[in-house]
Formats: C-alpha cells, sequence, structure tokens
C-alpha cells in the first residue's frame, strides 16, 4: 500500500509540473506550484508512516508554512503586476529580461 | 478492504481535481477542483493516521491559502477577455508529458525499492499534537524558529508590495 501512496504523490507532482510548463495564467501556474507542494507533503507523511517516525509530519509543518508565506506574497505581486500591466498572462511579465 | 476502497476513492478524486487544475481554462474552476484535491489529499493523510496534519491540511490549505486565492480571484473580477490566450497550450502539454513522462517511471522505480509496508491505521501514539509537538520543539526547534521569521518576512513584504504608495514629493 505505501507504494500506491508514493506513485500517487508522483503523479501528482508530474501533474504540477504539466500545469506549470502548459498554461500561461499566473493563477493556474500558482496553484500548480502549490499542487507540487502538496504532493511532496504526501510523500513526506507517507515515509513518516512507513518508519513510525514524527519528522516527515513536522517537515510537512514546515511546508505548510513556507506555501502560507509563498501565497502571501505570490498573491501581493500578482495583483502588483495586474494593477500595471492589466493582464494575467505570464509572458507579459518580463521586466527581469535582458 | 474499506482502507484499500477509500484510498483509490480519493486518489482518483485527487488526481481528477489536479487534471481540472491544469486543464480548465478560467482560474476560478481550477481554483475550485483544486480544493477538491487538497480535501481528498487531506482525507489521504487521516488514511494514514496523521491526524494533526488532516487537521491542518483543512484548516489552512483548503480554508486559509485556497480563500485567499480565490478571495484575489474574485478581487480582480476576471472576465473571459482578461484570460491569456493559450494557443500553444495542448503542444506544450505533449511535450510536458514526453519530457516527464520517463522521470515519472524512475521515479516510480525508485519507489519500488523501498520495503513494503503495512497502512493499517494506528490508534495512539502516532500523528496525534502531542506526538509531533514533542518532535517539533525538540528536535526541530531552530527549522521551527526560522519558519517564524520567515512568515513576519512574508507579512512586511506582502504589506509593502500591495499596500498603497505615497507619492513621494
Amino acid at each position: 500500500m505505501i507504494h500506491n501512496y508514493l506513485t500517487l504523490s508522483v503523479i501528482l507532482f508530474c501533474l504540477g509540473i504539466l500545469g506549470v510548463i502548459s498554461r500561461r495564467n499566473v493563477f493556474i501556474v500558482f496553484m500548480a506550484i502549490e499542487l507540487m507542494l502538496n504532493a511532496a507533503n504526501l510523500g513526506f507523511v507517507t515515509l513518516s508512516r512507513l518508519h513510525l517516525s514524527m519528522d516527515g509530519h513536522v517537515l510537512a509543518l514546515m511546508v505548510m508554512a513556507v506555501a502560507a508565506a509563498e501565497a502571501a506574497l505570490a498573491l501581493a505581486v500578482v495583483i502588483l503586476l495586474h494593477k500595471h500591466k492589466g493582464k494575467l498572462d505570464t509572458d507579459v511579465f518580463n521586466l527581469l529580461k535582458g | 478492504m474499506t482502507e484499500t476502497l477509500l484510498f483509490y476513492g480519493f486518489g482518483l478524486l485527487s488526481i481528477l481535481g489536479a487534471l481540472g487544475l491544469i486543464l480548465f481554462k478560467h482560474p476560478m474552476n481550477g481554483a475550485m477542483s483544486f480544493v477538491i484535491t487538497l480535501i481528498s489529499l487531506a482525507c489521504l493523510y487521516a488514511l494514514l493516521s496523521a491526524k494533526l496534519i488532516f487537521a491542518i491540511q483543512l484548516i489552512v490549505y483548503a480554508g486559509a491559502i485556497m480563500s485567499l486565492i480565490l478571495f484575489i480571484i474574485m478581487f480582480l473580477n476576471i472576465g473571459e477577455s482578461d484570460l491569456p490566450e493559450e494557443r500553444g497550450r495542448w503542444f506544450y502539454l505533449a511535450g510536458g508529458i514526453v519530457a516527464i513522462g520517463p522521470i515519472a517511471i524512475l521515479m516510480q522505480r525508485a519507489f519500488k525499492t523501498l520495503p513494503p509496508g503495512e497502512t493499517a491505521i494506528v490508534g495512539d501514539g502516532f500523528g496525534g499534537v502531542q506526538e509531533v509537538g514533542m518532535v517539533l520543539f525538540t528536535d526541530w526547534l531552530l527549522p521551527f524558529e526560522i519558519v517564524s521569521i520567515l512568515l513576519l518576512v512574508a507579512l512586511v513584504g506582502a504589506v509593502v508590495l500591495a499596500g498603497k504608495r505615497e507619492v513621494s514629493e
């Protein structure tokens, strides 16, 4: 059963990568990143269950805290960019392009 | 038996939610189907006897983070015309599957080498608030404090970025 959980985690992570690659909507890209974080969390919790140790749960908590901080900052950036450019297309946001 | 059925049910739901996220055109539909993924992941954590993580997944992820994202999506009032036209979407998706597929198979093979484990639900002494707290406040105390500083920095950064700007004379 452990293997099934880990396979599910791999599938979700790959779907997250596919979302980041194939979409250009900022929100979808952002939520696909969240999906990858969640897939990693599932892996942590599964391995924690396998070894009956609590470290995986603590790591999952840390990942959730980082995801919350990331959500606050990323959404602030999205609001700022939407105010300046009026678009949600990731291709428009090329301020750092050389 | 019930556990296996529940695992397949919630696993299928989470994959369907993730597919909806990367396939729906409007971010609102994507966000709603992502909520389904998050809730079924919470149920999977409960199946893995991670009681605290189950509660926190529901409260923090499906509750706080997703409502923040939904709030911002509604706040920006995105119509059909605001959406970027994603012409090469299916092309990139196919290319991504070709590129990611072998990596996924490799990771799956790597996980196959792990010893097979039981996933029967553990009652007491695993995954509760007390056990996680004991580990969190002894072995993981320094990372815990660093995360608190990170949250403070993110708070200040979000206020600076999204707050109203005074025009300097």
